[in-house]
Formats: structure tokens, C-alpha cells, sequence
């Protein structure tokens, strides 16, 4: 006779059996789908607070991309200078991902008033080119300015380095560095026009910025600068920028380095909170799969006489399995299904009201994060499959226990049950 | 040739250590077409005898040959196939798949044999109309008394025509009067499509039905005596008029 797979009659038998207990499928629906809602909302929430985070650490400052002579970053000595020539600029110029760049002159020094001297970062920079990459012009306290073109003997410093010295705009400063050449550089009366809190406790205690045409007079570069920082329009993209980049200007001396290899220490905190994350999902994915196991589990028992009965009259054990294995089927595929409509609209609620962490400013300028105020959520495509396709996965292999185990019941002791 | 051929058997179950022989040194063949009752008192070793004649079960030593079948050379897939094709099971309650309704138990069988969808439902719907079922072929067991529930069971075990069909105390959860009349079905059934019945019980009342009757003590056949049905004649040939008139 025929013995033709029917898998058909599994599935009607699975699908009755699933609504067989209305109150514990709901309430395993229930599981999986606040348990899958939940990881995709904090993922959300951790991956659009990770790209404002990337974002503010690189406006402050740095930008997404930095170029400068191979050494630079590791001795940030200024012994490490480039020309920026043609192919550089016409490089920068042609890429339409770039906001803008601003071409830097790096050198480390001293800074003195009549009462004390600091160690400090100075920066020469180009005014306007400067504004479209950096946001320190933002940054700058009532009562001060940012630097502005034609300005020769104006800098701008950080609020915290301003109070170790106990001075305020209008106040003057002296500067004593070494010069490319191996000269000692040194200016005096160098005027305070702003004083700037950006947050990061880095450059609001060690940055000053002055005129990048006085700082290349000063330091002897000639035509030499050390770094160009690079905006790109969308952060997301600085991994194929620097490829184009590197594809284009094509020289070894230069090191064009991205965000991740300026600020490490940004790329870390985001991977180990990501790794912190996920064991939190972790712990919530093996409790939606315990009670998938759970429900499948009372499921099996609860039938096991009908389940003998359905082997003492011909059915094979692994239609019993594939019973058993398509009910956990569906209720999964229901579960994750409302998990992700239910992850989804939780994030799209975040993403369209940011949560404001204006009230928690103090402590996380502790924790080096500049000006985090409004932090939308940021939801991907990836987010949801990746929870429930782990969702699906780990339940079904839960399943397995209790499905085995009523495929391997042996009829007669099944029977015995009432 | 015989339906059914034990020699020798013995079953022992092993509890805690402690063996228990539930069958000894049985010796029976059984032919189609009879009509044959296993009595005897509890623990006797009826439902062991049936499990072991319908596969389901193993014997500790002796031969069961089944419909022409050595049941030890089989495999279990082997066996699970013998069961689907070959023999109807009816068991004391319980019998059906809550989730089917009356209809579709009856048609799991032939949907396990890979029956077509016409045909299964077909059979399904004169099979459950002969046992008395015809207005309830939707009602889910739940829905349907014990007795109902049992006719179901016999509607299920006979719908794919098997040579032999096992019933342990079938009407052991029934009435006296609901008892009688799954009974008499069953015997009507052995009658008319000429399949061997073969079913336990330690009710004098379901005894008298036998056409042959095994007398179990402490797993030995004590007596097995072939007799006449006490409806015999009465019941039995009602039907049979009732279809030469029409
Ligand atoms: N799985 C088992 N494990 C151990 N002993 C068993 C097992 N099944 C049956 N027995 C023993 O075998 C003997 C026969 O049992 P069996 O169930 O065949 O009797 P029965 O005649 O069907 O009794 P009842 O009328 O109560 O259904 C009994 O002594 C019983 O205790
Ligand atoms: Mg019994």
C-alpha cells in the first residue's frame, strides 16, 4: 500500500493541538513576544545611543577620518608633518560623502601666566574650515568668541584649563613649544577670545586652539601641516570613505585613519557594552526558549496516553515528532512575529521621542561622554532578524527534548497512563 | 490458515528486580473469522496477551506468528506497519484523538494508509452511519458519550477492513445496556465482513457473546471452549433482513 508522506494531517493535528490550551499558548506567545520586543528595543536604544555617542566624540573634534604622515599619531610629535598637495585635497574635494576638512597643525607645549603653567595640546587651525568639521565653535562659553580669519595672536582655550590657570577671556598667555626645526618656540601675549566646554574632559582641560597660519609661523613648518581632519556626511559610511580615500591619494607615507583607530577607547566601550548586552539577551532568549520548553513539555505529557494510542494503531514515531516539532513550529512563528511588530513600534516610539539625558549631563561627563542630551533609538532590519531568527532557533532546539521524547514513548506504558 | 499462532509463550516482567511471569508456556491458535473472548480475573495476563499478539509488545520466549507473520523478525517500523495495515485496536476508553473529530478518527487510519481524500471520506462516513454514528460524524469525543466514543473506536478499527481486530475490555467503562449494544455491533461486524475479533473481559454478560471463550489464570489457559453466542441468530441476521428487503 501507499504509505506517501502526508505531512498535512501533522500540521491540522499541531495546529488544533496549539489552541487545544488557549490560555497557555497565549501566555507563551505572551513569552516570546515581550522577550523578543525587548531585545529589539535595546538594541535599539544601545545602537542609537553608540552612533551619538561616535558622533559627539568625533564632531568635538577629531572627525571621522584623520590624515597625517605615518608616526604622527603614535608620537603626536610634530616631527610627523605632510604637504597637502594636489592629490590629497583633490581627493577630498571630489568625494561627495565629505562634509569638509580642515588642514591641522599639532604640537604639544607649555602654557604659563605669571601663576601657574600647564601642559597643553595646541591645534592651529583654519577658522571656517574648521566649523564644518569640529562643533568646538559651538562650544564656546558666554562672553567669548571663536576664532575668526585674520585673527594672529587670539586663542581659544578649555574651561577646565582656564580655571587651573585662573584666568578668562581677555586674559593673556604664554606658550613655549619646540619648533619643527628643533628650535624653541615661543609666543607670549597670546589673548584669550573664548573659552569653550565641550564636555569631553580631554580637550576642555588640554586643547587651545590658535590661528592655523601663526601656529605653521611659529612652529617653522613651512608648507608642512600635520593632519587633516575629515566630516563625512553620514557617519555610517567612514569605512568605504577611507577606502576610497586610501584608493585615491595612494601614499605610503600617509596614514589615513578612521574614527575607531583615533579614539579606541570610544570602539571599546561600544564593544564591551555590546558584549554586556548581550549577555542580558542572553538570559532573556533561554527564557523565552524554557518556556517554549515548558509549554511543549506539559503538551506532551498531558497527551501521552493519546500518543501511545496513536502508536499502538500504526501511527510512526516520527509523525509524532513532526507533530510535536510543527506545534512548537507555530507557536513560535506566531510569537516572533508579535515580538517584532511589538519591538518595532516600542523602538519607532523611541526613535520619533529621543530619550533626554540633559538631567543626567554631570555624571556621564564623568564617563568621558560629551553632551549627550537627546538620544533617539536607531532600529535596523538586522535587529529583527537577528533576535528572531536566535529566538527561533533556541526554542526549536528546546523543543526537540520534549518532541524526542514523545516519538520514543513506548505504547503499552503510554496506554497504561490515564 | 490460522490467524493467529502462539507456541510456547512466555512473558516475564521484570519489577524492581522481582520477576513476574504474566504468561506461561501459552499455547493457542486462533482462525479468522472467530469471534473469541480472553476471560479471567485481574492480573491473569489478558491485556499482556493481547499487547504481545498485537505487536505491541515482546515476548520473553516463544513464537507469535500474526496474519502469516513472525512478529520477533519484524522491526519496530516493521510492526508499526503490521498494526496500521493489518490489525484494528480497541481499548478500554480513551481510544480516540481529542483534536479529530469523529469523522477524521475514523479517516486517520486510511489517511495514515495513504487513502485518497474521496475514498477516505467516503468509508469514513458509511463506517460511522453503520455503527449508529451517522448524525454525529462532527462532534469531537468530548462531544459524544462513552459508549458513542467506543462505537467511534470500533468505527476506526474496522474502517480499513483489517484481518483482526484486539479489543481489550472495550465495554469495561460502559453500562450493562450500552455494553450490550457495542457487543452486538462488534459481533454483527465479525459476521457480516467475516474479520476475527478478538477481546478480553472479566464481565459474565460479555462472556456469553463469545463464540469462543479462553479462560486466563495466572497467565496459563485454564479452559478454551468453542460455544454458542447467546444472540446468536437474534440480532445478528436483523440487519442482513433489513438489507434483502430494500
Ligand atoms: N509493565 C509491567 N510491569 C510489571 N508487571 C506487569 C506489567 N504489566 C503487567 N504486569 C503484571 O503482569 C501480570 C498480568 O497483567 P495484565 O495486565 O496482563 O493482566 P490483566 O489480565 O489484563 O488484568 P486486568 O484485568 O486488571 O486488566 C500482572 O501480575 C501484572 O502485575
Ligand atoms: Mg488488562
Amino acid at each position: 500500500m501507499n504509505h506517501g508522506k502526508k505531512p498535512l494531517i501533522e500540521a491540522v493535528l499541531a495546529w488544533r493541538n496549539v489552541w487545544k490550551n488557549k490560555r497557555r499558548t497565549v501566555l507563551t506567545l505572551l513569552t516570546i513576544m515581550v522577550g523578543s520586543a525587548m531585545v529589539i528595543l535595546f538594541m535599539s536604544l544601545q545602537e542609537g545611543a553608540y552612533d551619538v555617542i561616535i558622533e559627539n566624540a568625533v564632531s568635538a573634534n577629531s572627525g571621522h577620518i584623520q590624515i597625517h604622515e605615518k608616526g604622527f599619531w603614535e608620537f603626536r610629535s610634530i616631527d610627523y608633518a605632510l604637504i597637502p598637495d594636489k592629490r590629497v585635497i583633490n581627493a577630498l574635494k571630489a568625494d561627495p560623502s565629505i562634509a569638509g576638512y580642515t588642514e591641522r597643525v599639532h604640537a604639544a607645549g607649555l602654557v604659563a601666566n605669571e601663576e601657574a603653567s600647564e601642559i597643553v595640546f595646541i591645534q592651529g587651525v583654519d577658522p571656517e574650515m574648521e566649523k564644518r568639521v569640529s562643533s568646538l565653535h559651538k562650544a564656546i562659553r558666554k562672553g567669548g568668541r571663536f576664532l575668526k580669519p585674520g585673527d594672529a595672536t587670539q586663542i581659544v582655550i578649555g574651561q577646565t584649563l582656564a580655571e587651573n590657570l585662573g584666568v578668562k577671556v581677555g586674559d593673556t598667555l604664554s606658550i613655549i613649544s619646540q619648533g619643527f626645526d628643533g628650535s624653541i618656540a615661543g609666543l607670549r601675549d597670546l589673548s584669550i577670545v573664548g573659552i569653550f566646554k565641550c564636555g569631553n574632559p580631554e580637550y576642555d582641560r588640554y586643547l587651545i586652539l590658535m590661528p592655523l597660519g601663526r601656529a605653521v609661523e611659529t612652529f617653522a613648518m613651512g608648507k608642512y601641516i600635520t593632519s587633516i581632519a575629515v566630516r563625512i556626511h553620514e557617519g555610517s559610511l567612514m569605512p568605504e570613505v577611507r577606502e576610497r580615500l586610501k584608493n585615491a591619494i595612494h601614499d605610503d607615507r600617509l596614514e589615513i585613519m578612521g574614527w575607531d583607530d583615533l579614539m579606541p577607547e570610544i570602539m571599546q566601550y561600544v564593544v564591551f557594552d555590546r558584549a554586556s548586552a548581550y549577555i542580558f539577551y542572553f538570559v532573556l532568549y533561554i527564557t523565552v526558549a524554557f518556556g517554549v520548553l515548558n509549554t511543549i513539555q506539559m503538551s506532551v505529557f498531558e497527551r501521552t496516553r493519546e500518543f501511545g494510542i496513536m502508536l499502538a494503531i500504526g501511527t510512526r514515531p516520527g509523525r509524532i515528532l513532526s507533530m510535536v516539532v510543527i506545534e512548537s513550529l507555530f507557536i513560535c512563528i506566531i510569537g516572533i512575529i508579535l515580538g517584532a511588530l511589538a519591538g518595532s513600534a516600542l523602538s519607532y516610539y523611541f526613535i520619533v521621542s529621543p530619550i533626554d539625558y540633559t538631567e543626567y549631563q554631570k555624571e556621564l561627563e564623568v564617563w568621558g561622554f560629551i553632551t549627550l542630551t537627546k538620544v533617539p533609538a536607531k532600529l535596523a532590519f538586522s535587529y529583527i532578524i537577528e533576535t528572531s531568527l536566535v529566538v527561533f532557533i533556541t526554542s526549536m532546539l528546546f523543543t526537540i527534548i520534549p518532541a524526542r521524547r514523545a516519538a520514543r514513548l513506548k505504547p503499552v506504558e503510554a496506554i497504561r497512563k490515564l | 490458515m490460522a490467524i493467529i499462532n502462539i507456541q510456547d509463550l512466555v512473558k516475564d516482567y521484570d519489577t524492581n528486580g522481582i520477576a513476574v511471569r504474566a504468561l506461561r508456556n501459552v499455547v493457542l491458535t486462533v482462525e479468522k473469522g472467530e469471534f473469541t473472548a480472553i476471560a479471567g480475573p485481574s492480573g491473569s495476563g489478558k491485556t499482556t496477551l493481547l499487547n504481545i499478539i498485537g505487536g505491541l509488545d515482546s515476548p520473553t520466549s516463544g513464537t507469535v506468528h500474526v496474519v502469516g507473520k513472525d512478529l520477533a523478525v519484524l522491526s519496530p517500523k516493521g510492526l508499526s506497519d503490521m498494526r496500521l495495515e493489518k490489525i484494528g485496536f480497541i481499548f478500554q476508553a480513551y481510544n480516540l484523538i481529542p483534536v479529530l473529530t469523529a469523522l477524521e478518527n475514523v479517516e486517520y487510519i486510511l489517511l495514515l494508509q495513504g487513502t485518497g481524500k474521496e475514498e477516505r471520506r467516503g468509508r469514513a462516513m458509511r463506517i460511522l452511519e453503520e455503527v449508529g454514528l451517522g448524525k454525529e460524524i462532527n462532534r469531537r469525543p468530548k462531544e459524544l458519550s462513552g459508549g458513542q466514543q467506543q462505537r467511534v473506536a470500533v468505527a476506526r478499527a474496522i474502517v480499513s477492513e483489517p484481518e483482526l481486530v484486539l479489543a481489550d475490555e472495550p465495554t469495561a467503562n460502559l453500562d450493562q445496556k450500552t455494553g450490550a449494544g457495542l457487543l452486538d455491533l462488534m459481533h454483527e461486524l465479525n459476521h457480516r465482513k467475516n474479520i476475527t475479533f478478538i477481546f478480553s473481559t472479566h464481565d459474565r454478560m460479555v462472556m456469553d457473546y463469545a463464540e469462543r471463550l479462553i479462560s486466563l489464570t495466572d497467565g496459563i489457559i485454564v479452559s478454551d471452549e468453542k460455544k454458542k453466542s447467546r444472540r446468536e441468530g437474534a440480532v445478528i441476521t436483523k440487519p442482513k433482513k433489513m438489507k434483502s428487503k430494500r
